[in-house]
């Protein structure tokens, strides 16, 4: 059985590094897909995924909520993505360039939204959205791997996809109200 | 089934999990369900938003490299507490505040010897030229006159290049090409191309602009080692470090780094700028005054290494002339226009694709509908251009691409047209979309 992210960081916290390994098998792809709504390429985008987890393993002993590790980790990426994009906007001073850049950031607004409410979700739903949709493993499989009733599993989708729906509709309506103001 | 039953089961309907009875059942609700229909709706779009996750995330696989770095850091960390202290500051970003003295430290602890020895130079370097008034830059580009500044050609022949840079009282530069020239007077940004009598103004002084980066980044030289070793390390870029005797008779240090584009061969702009170049850069300092003392750079290309650039003067705190950061732009100067308006039919043009809208740019020329034209344009046509083209025959339209390297959701589009002339021209339009109004607009290759 899988230990939970608090259970982790506290073995990383401990001296248990190579422990990070899992923390990064788990996130990585969310985490590329978060920054692929941020950033331009490919490589760019694995550079900075890169770098958050490295920046991450640093900053383990500052993490107060271990269970939220993974919300952390975004919040680290987007200061990443943020640094690559200035740097890039100093090497393509072309200002249409520019322009483009910024356009294709506030066009893929919409999309990242998505990875943040993934990782408000508790732990529980999060590990069946990361499993069905990021490593696409089928309801069946991710019964067999975390030895569950598939009823157990289509149940917790379904609260999943309803949490996460709150959430984006939270998050929209508070955007709406900071466009509007 | 009621309302109840369907709810509970829609997940699993979804995914094709019911019994084909029960499945048929479910089915049969939601036809006669609004509310049910509208929840089904909601959960197949967050279904489609998180499936469109998994083809982009399938390679991903950062797991050994991660943990490679995190070693590394780990076994520095042992050794030496600073180093804690400058990756925990730092991380491996090395930001622009790290000093020339930091840099000497990681270097020294992080590479091996000859590597660290290549790297103190640079920093000595640095150090020198740390507190410049003016740097004045004089080298040889293989290039094409009227091209951006940081286009490269290795079949093409050299063309000086000039960087004039003054730091006080204020920042002020000047790079100029045969064919094209950029001024930053203190105010704006004004870079002027001649052959096409196009200017183009960012209202605001900035440290560089259109494409001049790299030329400022050996100017600078502070910030350059910074980049340099910053790639060197997070990068795996090679530096060495060699001497060689100067046409003075004098013993020379010679810091050789290996840069990589990171592009993928196969790229279309893969070593057709600088900075999307695999590179060997060539700095020789003077071991007496710590100076720099000329720049050579090899373009490594399919057909072998091939000298691409060569800095033959470097000036040093020289008075600067006035004037050289003024530009006289012609009365009739076009201006290429920073903002696109949206048109009374913008949506016609913002919902083509790149290959509909080169058709739809080459068929104008062909019909000599200049204001057409000028739609997929951000300045006017001249009447040179419109004598060219006016008239010419579509060929072909290929099918876009695109490079890692060009601006977010641009594209090249092949095109092969005949112009009146009987002249036929193959080439890739370069498309880009302007994200304010969304149409496609002509950013080179014509």
């Amino acid at each position: 059985m899988d230990l939970t992210d608090k259970e982790y960081v506290e073995r990383c916290r401990d001296g248990h590094q190579e422990d990070f390994r899992v923390l990064v098998d788990r996130y990585q792809k969310p985490l590329f897909a978060f920054l692929a709504g941020r950033l331009r390429d490919g490589l760019q985008v694995e550079e900075a995924a890169q770098e958050s987890f490295v920046r991450a393993f640093l900053s383990l002993k500052k993490l107060r909520k271990q269970e939220s590790f993974y919300s952390w980790l975004l919040g680290i990426a987007g200061r990443v993505a943020k640094e690559q994009l200035r740097s890039l906007k100093h090497r393509q001073q072309d200002c249409e360039v520019t322009e483009s850049i910024m356009a294709n950031v506030a066009d893929r607004r919409e999309d990242y939204p998505l990875e943040e409410a993934i990782a408000a979700l508790p732990e529980s739903y999060r590990q069946v959205i990361l499993l069905r949709y990021y490593e696409g493993h089928s309801c069946q499989e991710i019964a067999t791997r975390l030895d569950l009733p598939l009823g157990t599993v289509t149940k917790t989708l379904s609260r999943a996809y309803a949490l996460l729906r709150q959430e984006l509709a939270a998050r929209e309506s508070a955007e709406t109200t900071v466009n509007q103001t | 089934m009621n309302c109840a039953e369907c709810r509970e089961n829609l997940v699993a309907c979804v995914e094709g999990l019911l019994e084909r009875e029960e499945s048929l059942q479910c089915q049969a609700h939601l036809e006669t369900c609004a509310a049910c229909r509208a929840e089904h709706a909601a959960i197949t779009r967050l279904q489609q938003q998180l499936v469109a996750r998994g083809p982009a995330t399938a390679e991903v696989s950062l797991v050994n490299p991660v943990m490679r770095r995190v070693q590394a850091m780990q076994n520095d960390r042992e050794r030496n507490p600073i180093m804690t202290k400058l990756f925990t500051r730092w991380g491996f970003g090395l930001g622009a505040a790290a000093g020339a003295a930091a840099i000497i430290l990681i270097t020294f602890l992080v590479f091996p010897k000859a590597q660290a020895t290549a790297a103190e130079v640079m920093a000595r370097g640095a150090q020198a030229v740390a507190k410049l008034t003016s740097i004045h830059l004089r080298g040889q580009l293989r290039t094409l006159p009227a091209e951006n500044f940081g286009y490269i050609n290795p079949d093409a022949g050299f063309y000086t290049v000039e960087l004039w840079k003054q730091f006080e009282p204020e920042l002020k530069w000047r790079v100029e090409k045969p064919e094209r020239v950029a001024v930053m007077d203190g105010q704006s940004t004004v870079m002027l191309i001649k052959t096409a009598n196009l200017a183009v103004k960012v209202p605001k002084p900035v440290k560089s602009a259109f494409d001049t980066d790299w030329l400022h980044k050996i100017a600078n030289l502070s910030n350059t080692i910074t980049n340099e070793l910053n790639n060197a390390i997070a990068k795996g870029w090679k530096l060495n470090l060699t001497e060689e005797r100067g046409a003075d008779g004098r013993t020379k240090d010679v810091v050789t780094i290996e840069a990589k584009s990171g592009l993928p061969d196969n790229d279309y702009l893969k070593n057709s700028f600088f900075d999307d170049s695999d590179t060997r850069r060539v700095y020789v300092f003077d071991p007496q005054t710590e100076l720099l003392e000329s720049v050579k750079i090899y373009l490594h290309a399919v057909s072998g290494d091939k000298l691409i650039f060569e800095l033959d003067q470097i000036d040093y705190n020289q008075p600067l002339d006035a004037a050289v950061f003024q530009l006289e732009l012609p009365a009739n100067v076009n201006w290429f226009q920073n903002e696109m308006q949206k048109l009374p039919d913008n949506e016609k043009y913002a919902s083509m694709t790149a290959e509909q809208a080169a058709r739809a740019y080459f068929e104008a020329f062909r019909r000599q509908d200049w204001t057409e034209a000028e739609k997929f344009r951000r300045s006017t046509l001249d009447d040179q251009t419109k004598k060219n083209v006016g008239s010419l025959e579509i060929v072909s339209i290929g099918e876009s691409f695109t490079s890692a390297a060009y601006a977010p959701g641009g594209r090249f589009v092949p095109y092969v047209i005949k112009l009146k002339s009987g002249e036929v021209i193959t080439n890739n339009l370069a498309l880009k979309k302007n994200w304010k109004t969304g149409r496609w607009w002509d950013d080179g290759g014509f």
